[in-house]
């Protein structure tokens, strides 16, 4: 494989020294394309205090094309699969080259906020969430508090 | 400050703008690769990445969007305010890489040579300085050998002062010894002749006293006499009268008698002399004398006795060794090269780090130069094109123009050190490696900047920093050449050569130059032919006078340090000269056309002195030679391809014994002219037409064939033996018009079979018959024709039916091919054995005549390979060199005749189908040789039940070119037709299985140890069985091959060190082909040699190279039985075949270790089925290809377990397909199946009996004895 473009080292570079609040992002020690990516349940969300882990690779044409994300600690999310797949639609057609690394992992944290069960990918919770928000943002908060805790 | 660079910055590749392009919404990026790549080209827009907005994009791509001045005024405002470097990229233009083939800033690696991204390049440098980490690996490993040298030098000078005091003390000894035998010699004689002298004189003494007294007494008894028996004074009594009587006359007769030497006195003493004097003198004189030996230097023998001594005394031998081979590189470095000017010696012409002229466009150096701007113009220009061109000839300094000239003459340590083309070079200022020509890289200016800028900048340094054009483009500053405080000298150097180099840049200095050294070496040989009359030597001295002259010190000295070696040794030897002729003597080209021109020019002149012996040459062709050599010398020396072609006759006549037979061989090679050489005989010209005449044939009568072939099968099988029926000796013909491979690769299936059969009874007369015609259609119908009286005379009745018919017809054929010949005369041959005919003195012979060998009744393993074997049958015998009649005769009589080509066709269709096809590329010629075969083929089930009698028939013996069942059923199996035929296989050899396989494990015999002795090796590699058994080792490292019999007596050892004909540099692989020559993989000159039964030179090929035809280390080789010659390029992974005279066939592999691919194969066999087995060292297996190269099979893995290799090396296939493999890194034999399935091993490490220490080459006997090279053990090991 060719060598990092400098894009990619310019990202990393940046995500290292200013990191975003609540995201943390380090790249694998054995690959610089993928990074273990950390991010704080928002404040005012279910997902409140949990952490949750995620990996990020940057594909072969990054920044051309998006870099695929996925969740790896369970989560219970509208929009988010039981196998940590993201329905986000810049991480899918709405990807532009402008976009980086920060800006994909803050619209992911966003998503974390607002929950958008309109365009789920998992349908149960999804359904769940239109049904009964009440009962399906206790489940969230039980599941941040069962898969996510950091201890 | 950070938000106006964050305005610098493109949204997408978070890099400073480069050529911002402004879109309508009024969003920048750069063009390349940004907005490249977020166009759209389906729906040929563009989106932005920032608002999402969608453009078209304009009718001329991205670059129609405006460029954002505003945006670039504000970089180059920011590029002022901080003081930042430019961007180094700007300016250019984005291309394709070579190699990721992404669009890039690309610069040219000077690695591949291609136009490729940083990234790649890194990638490549990594590969070099991982390559680099590797052969420093090795020249750490190998180091030792230096300091093995080293230590055999010292110890060679411990052994040089022992031998020097204990010969001085030997002379002193017998001087001493010769002093006292002369003493006492001379004190015993002196007494001799003293006590001599004292006895005669005492026996004189008493003489002359007795005498007196005997005076005395007969005075007085006279007197008394006289005074008174006279008188009668006195009375005497009548008894004292008669007493005095008495006493009187005892006087008388006493005095009568009494006799002594009184005259000269006789017995003298004689001084005799036991030798002549004068020759004991002489022979004191020169009581002894010092004899140096020196092995390598054989020319010596041929040379005058006189001289031989004492330049052998002078000069070491390794001088002449390396100043030839230094000679040999610079002239490959010219057939590289190809320009006149070009790289002149191999680490001439470029600095350490500097890029390398790109081969392709030599003379547009400039560009180069323009492109790195570091150094001032003048300099760049002229500087890197005078070198480039004149390399290191050109007009350098005076100062170094000794170490120079005494420097690089030496490239096989070149040549393993860097073993990349591109061979690392170094100032010209630095003192070098005498031998090598290496210098430290520690001198090289450059290295040093390179060391003390990444101390500076602490950076990892490597421990040979490879200097990085890149990075030397990006930093251009740094390449300004700096003065390194620790070489100020080279500093000094630099300037005065810039200045110099200023001075001619303005001026064509280039040509001017040439011209002028040009006309000075037209001045020399002027001169020197001036000087024709005096001895070489003497025109050397004369030649090399003018040369100093200071615009070309550099290169003069150099010639005149090569003219210094070749003067002691030209007046003995011409030819080193000529064939180690160097920089310039441009290759081969130059080569064949001078040898071309020689044959055409000289005719009867190079004819005459072939004849002559080398010293013959010598003397009588001195006064001849002498304008020749030196003008060639001085050719040689700079610019040869003007000098030679403008003396080419002078240079051809030059031409010595060597020289003259190679030029008229190289002269029927190219079969320029046949009239002049004596090579040059009825035989090549038989087979040259001949294969013109299958060549036309083909092309004529393909339809025919076809038909004919099958019509004349039945026509055969009806024919009974006695009515040898006309057509079909027409129709043979016909058929092999088929194609002188294809047939050669059918006749040479058929003989398989038909040495199966080997049925004698009635084989005599029809297969003689089909051997008659066979040979004739096939090879030499001109020749055989008018000579069939003499083959007729070998017995056989029936032939005159045959002969009748097709004689006219033969001739014909032959007048017509003639002219076809004529026209074009550049048709190769197979002069392999043209050559080796003719070096045996013109006697037209070939295989054929083995072909008798097998009539007799009597078939000897070998004889139908011994060329010794031939002599005896008749040797004005036709013998076209057609193996094939051999092959179609010992076909069974009630084999139909088509079987030659038929049967086999369908057996190994793949392989003789390809050979075809090879065929069919070479000659051009459109064959349908499939379809005949399948006719054929077809045709031939119908003779099956004869053929399975045939093969039902025991097997002969006869190793070389029995044709293994096995294989063939395997090949037959495949082929649909051919039932009977595997059935007929498996009964007929199957029931010989190779049982005594299982049971190898007993050492039979051993032969040798370390030692020079002959019948004893120094890490001998290669092993090959020949004739009779004999036992053929490549004693490596005693650069030479011993002949053992089959029993492991010595028989002849022959070759040397050393780089000319007949001589190795660390011989591999061996191998014999049917006719008893040798072929050897000279490893170290990377070339092929063919040495006759006898051991002579034949011819070679190849130099060191990666294109067609040249090698990287030739290891493994074999040749099968058409005589093609397979050849494990080791170091460039592959294989090469050739045909027996050189000429390339095709090549396979490739480096890596997928299926078919290969990385250091080292030895490799061919079956008889033409299964070609190689030894896939690195990649411990074995691969099994067609002769195509196709991949039949692999097996092996790496592993010690049974089935499992360690870097297998030595490779043989038995007569029924069965491999050996020489296991070594387990140390051990393997035997395989001949369908690859493991059958046994055995073997382990250790020097005792059955034990290895390192396993190079194996072969089987045709008995299946094994024989194994086991190197480190220094012996052959049999079992």
């Amino acid at each position: 494989m060719s060598v990092l473009p400098r894009r990619i080292l310019k990202e990393t570079q940046r995500l290292m020294q200013e990191p975003v609040p609540g995201i943390s992002a380090k790249p694998d020690e054995g690959n610089a394309r993928y990074f273990h990516v950390k991010v704080t349940g928002p404040e005012d969300s279910p997902f409140e205090g949990g952490l949750f882990k995620l990996e990020l690779f940057l594909p072969e044409d990054y920044p051309m094309s998006a870099p695929k994300v996925r969740f790896i600690t369970k989560i219970y999310h509208p929009n988010i699969d039981r196998l940590g797949r993201i329905c986000l639609d810049i991480l899918k057609d709405k990807w532009s080259p402008a976009l980086q690394i920060r800006t994909v992992l803050l619209s992911i944290q966003a998503l974390l906020s607002a929950p958008n069960p309109d365009d789920p990918l998992a349908n149960d919770v999804a359904e769940l969430w239109k049904v009964n928000e009440i009962e399906a943002i206790r489940n969230a908060k039980e599941w941040t508090r069962m898969y996510a805790s950091e201890n | 400050m950070e938000q106006f660079e964050q305005l610098l910055t493109c949204a997408i590749c978070l890099d400073r703008y480069r050529n911002p392009k402004l879109l309508p919404c009024q969003h920048s990026f750069c063009m390349e690769p940004c907005m490249d790549g977020l166009v759209d080209y389906v729906r040929r827009q563009v989106k932005c990445p920032e608002c999402r907005a969608e453009h078209r994009i304009p009718y001329n791509g991205v670059q129609g969007y405006p460029t954002n001045v505003t945006l670039q005024r504000f970089l180059e405002l920011h590029i002022e305010i901080t003081g930042e470097l430019p961007d180094p990229t700007s300016g250019q233009i984005m291309k394709r890489c070579g190699v990721c083939s992404e669009k890039a800033y690309v610069t040219s690696c000077v690695h591949c040579e291609k136009d490729v991204c940083s990234d790649c390049k890194g990638a490549h440098m990594d590969i070099l300085r991982r390559e680099i980490a590797r052969i420093n690996n090795q020249v750490r490993r190998a180091l030792h050998r230096l300091s093995d040298m080293l230590a055999g030098v010292e110890k060679n000078m411990l052994t040089l002062q022992q031998n020097c005091t204990s010969v001085t003390e030997e002379v002193d000894e017998i001087y001493r010894r010769l002093a006292k035998a002369l003493k006492d010699r001379t004190d015993h004689l002196r007494g001799e002749i003293d006590r001599y002298l004292t006895t005669e004189l005492k026996n004189l003494c008493n003489l002359k006293e007795n005498l007196d007294i005997e005076i005395s007494n007969i005075q007085s008894n006279c007197d008394l006499a006289d005074k008174h028996m006279q008188s009668d004074d006195v009375e005497w009594e009548d008894s004292e009268l008669m007493d005095a009587k008495e006493i009187f006359l005892k006087t008388v007769e006493f005095i009568r008698n009494f006799e002594t030497e009184i005259g000269d006195y006789s017995r003298r003493a004689k001084f005799l002399m036991a030798h002549d004097p004068n020759q004991l003198v002489m022979h004191v004189a020169s009581y002894g004398e010092l004899t140096i030996h020196a092995p390598h230097q054989a020319f010596n023998a041929s040379s005058n006795s006189l001289q031989a001594p004492s330049p052998g005394l002078m000069r070491s031998k390794s001088d002449h060794r390396l100043a030839s081979q230094y000679r040999q590189d610079e002239r490959n470095a010219y057939e590289t090269g190809g320009e006149i000017g070009g790289r002149v010696s191999p680490l001439g012409g470029r600095k350490f780090g500097e890029r390398y002229p790109s081969r392709y466009s030599r003379g547009d150096r400039n560009d180069y130069d323009a492109d790195t701007t570091h150094d001032n113009e003048n300099r760049s220009s002229a500087r890197s094109r005078i070198r480039s061109r004149l390399g290191r000839h050109g007009l350098n300094e005076n100062t170094d123009s000794d170490t120079d000239s005494r420097s690089v003459r030496f490239s096989e340590t070149n040549n393993t050190v860097h073993r990349e083309r591109e061979r690392v070079l170094d100032t010209e200022d630095v003192a070098k490696g005498p031998l090598s020509g290496i210098t430290r890289l520690y001198d090289s200016p450059r290295v040093m900047k390179r060391l003390l800028e990444s101390e500076n900048k602490d950076k990892k340094a490597e421990a040979a920093p490879k200097p990085q054009p890149q990075t030397a483009v990006q930093q251009p500053k740094k390449i300004t050449p700096q003065p390194t405080p620790q070489r100020q000298l080279s500093e000094d150097d630099e300037i005065a050569r810039i200045k110099r180099q200023n001075k001619t840049a303005s001026t064509s200095s280039d040509t001017e130059r040439r011209d002028r050294v040009g006309s000075i070496k037209r001045e020399d040989s002027r001169d020197s032919n001036r000087s024709t009359s005096n001895t070489p030597a003497d025109s050397t001295r004369k030649t090399s006078i003018p040369e100093p002259i200071p615009a070309d010190t550099q290169e003069s000295s150099e010639s005149e340090s090569e003219e210094d070696s070749v003067e002691v040794v030209e007046p003995r030897k011409p030819t080193p000269i000529k064939t180690t002729f160097p920089p310039s003597t441009s290759a081969a080209t130059a080569d064949s056309r001078r040898s071309s021109t020689a044959s055409d020019n000289l005719g009867s002149k190079g004819n005459a002195r072939l004849k002559s012996t080398r010293s013959e040459s010598i003397d009588s062709t001195c006064s001849s030679e002498t304008p020749g050599t030196p003008v060639r010398r001085n050719a040689g020396s700079t610019y040869p391809s003007e000098d030679v072609k403008q003396s080419p006759v002078s240079s051809s006549s030059g031409s010595t014994t060597p020289r003259a037979r190679f030029s008229s061989v190289s002269s029927k090679r190219d079969s320029a002219t046949p009239t002049n050489s004596r090579s040059y005989n009825v035989t090549g010209n038989s087979e040259s037409t001949s294969k013109k005449e299958e060549i036309e044939d083909e092309e004529e009568e393909e339809e025919e064939t076809e038909t004919s072939s099958e019509s004349s099968e039945t026509d055969t099988d009806e024919d009974s033996e006695d009515a040898k029926p006309k057509t079909p000796v027409q129709k043979g013909m016909e058929k092999t018009d088929i194609g002188p491979l294809l047939a050669r690769s059918a006749q040479a299936r058929d003989n398989g079979s038909g040495s199966n059969s080997s049925s004698r009874r009635a084989s005599q007369d029809e297969s003689y018959t089909r051997s008659r015609y066979g040979t004739s259609g096939y090879k030499s119908p001109s020749y055989q024709s008018p000579r069939e009286a003499d083959t007729s005379a070998s017995g056989s009745k029936y032939l005159n039916n045959t002969r009748t018919e097709p004689a006219p017809r033969f001739t014909s054929r032959f007048l017509k091919t003639k002219s076809i010949q004529e026209e074009n005369p550049s048709k190769p041959c197979y002069n392999s054995d043209n050559k080796y005919t003719s070096d045996k003195g013109g006697l037209s012979r070939s295989r054929t005549s083995a072909n008798l060998d097998e009539d007799l009744p009597d078939d000897t393993n070998t004889s139908a390979y011994s060329p010794y074997s031939k002599n005896h049958y008749g040797s004005d015998l036709s013998r076209s060199r057609s193996s094939h009649a051999l092959k179609s005769r010992e076909t069974s009589p009630d084999r139909p005749v088509t079987n030659a080509s038929a049967g086999t066709g369908e057996k190994d269709g793949a392989a003789l189908s390809s050979w075809a096809r090879y065929l069919k590329n070479k000659y051009g010629n459109r064959g349908k040789e499939n379809a005949a075969k399948e006719n054929a083929a077809a045709s031939s089930a119908s003779s099956s039940s004869s053929r399975r009698l045939s093969l039902g028939l025991p097997l002969r013996s006869n190793s070389t070119h029995v044709d293994s069942s096995d294989d063939d059923q395997k090949n037959m199996q495949s082929s649909p037709t051919s039932h009977t035929i595997i059935e007929a296989g498996m009964q007929g050899v199957g029931s010989t299985p190779r049982v005594q396989y299982l049971q190898k494990r007993q050492l039979l015999f051993k032969i040798g140890g370390r030692g020079s002795e002959p019948g004893y090796f120094t890490w001998p590699r290669g092993v090959a069985v020949g004739p009779d058994n004999l036992i053929v080792v490549a004693d490596s490292s005693n650069h030479r091959i011993q002949v053992f019999d089959n029993s492991g007596k010595i028989l002849k050892d022959f070759g040397s060190y050393g780089n000319s004909e007949g001589e190795f540099d660390c011989l591999a692989g061996v191998a014999v082909n049917r006719i008893g020559q040798y072929i050897i993989a000279d490893r170290y000159n990377h070339r092929i040699q063919v040495l006759d039964p006898s051991g002579r030179f034949l011819r070679s090929f190849g130099s060191q190279g990666s294109s067609d035809g040249r090698f990287n280390y030739p290891w493994g080789i074999t040749t099968d039985a058409l005589g093609f010659i397979y050849v494990c390029d080791k170091e460039n992974h592959r294989i090469q075949v050739f045909q027996s005279d050189g000429t390339f066939v095709g090549k396979f592999g490739s480096n890596g270790n997928k299926i078919g691919q290969l990385e250091h194969p080292h030895y490799i066999a061919v079956s008889n089925t033409n299964r070609v087995i190689v030894s896939d060292c690195n990649n411990h297996r074995i691969q099994i290809f067609d002769v195509n190269g196709r991949v039949i099979s692999s097996f092996g893995t790496e592993g010690s377990e049974n089935g499992q290799f360690k870097f297998p090396k030595g490779v043989a296939v038995d007569d029924q397909g069965y491999i050996l493999v020489a296991d070594s890194g387990n140390n051990r034999i393997q035997i395989f199946h001949p369908d690859s399935t493991f059958l046994r091993a055995f073997g382990c490490w250790g020097s005792g009996d059955g034990e290895f220490k390192g396993l190079e080459g194996i072969a089987v006997m045709s008995n299946g004895n094994i024989l194994v090279c086991d190197r480190e053990n220094h012996r052959v090991q049999v079992f």
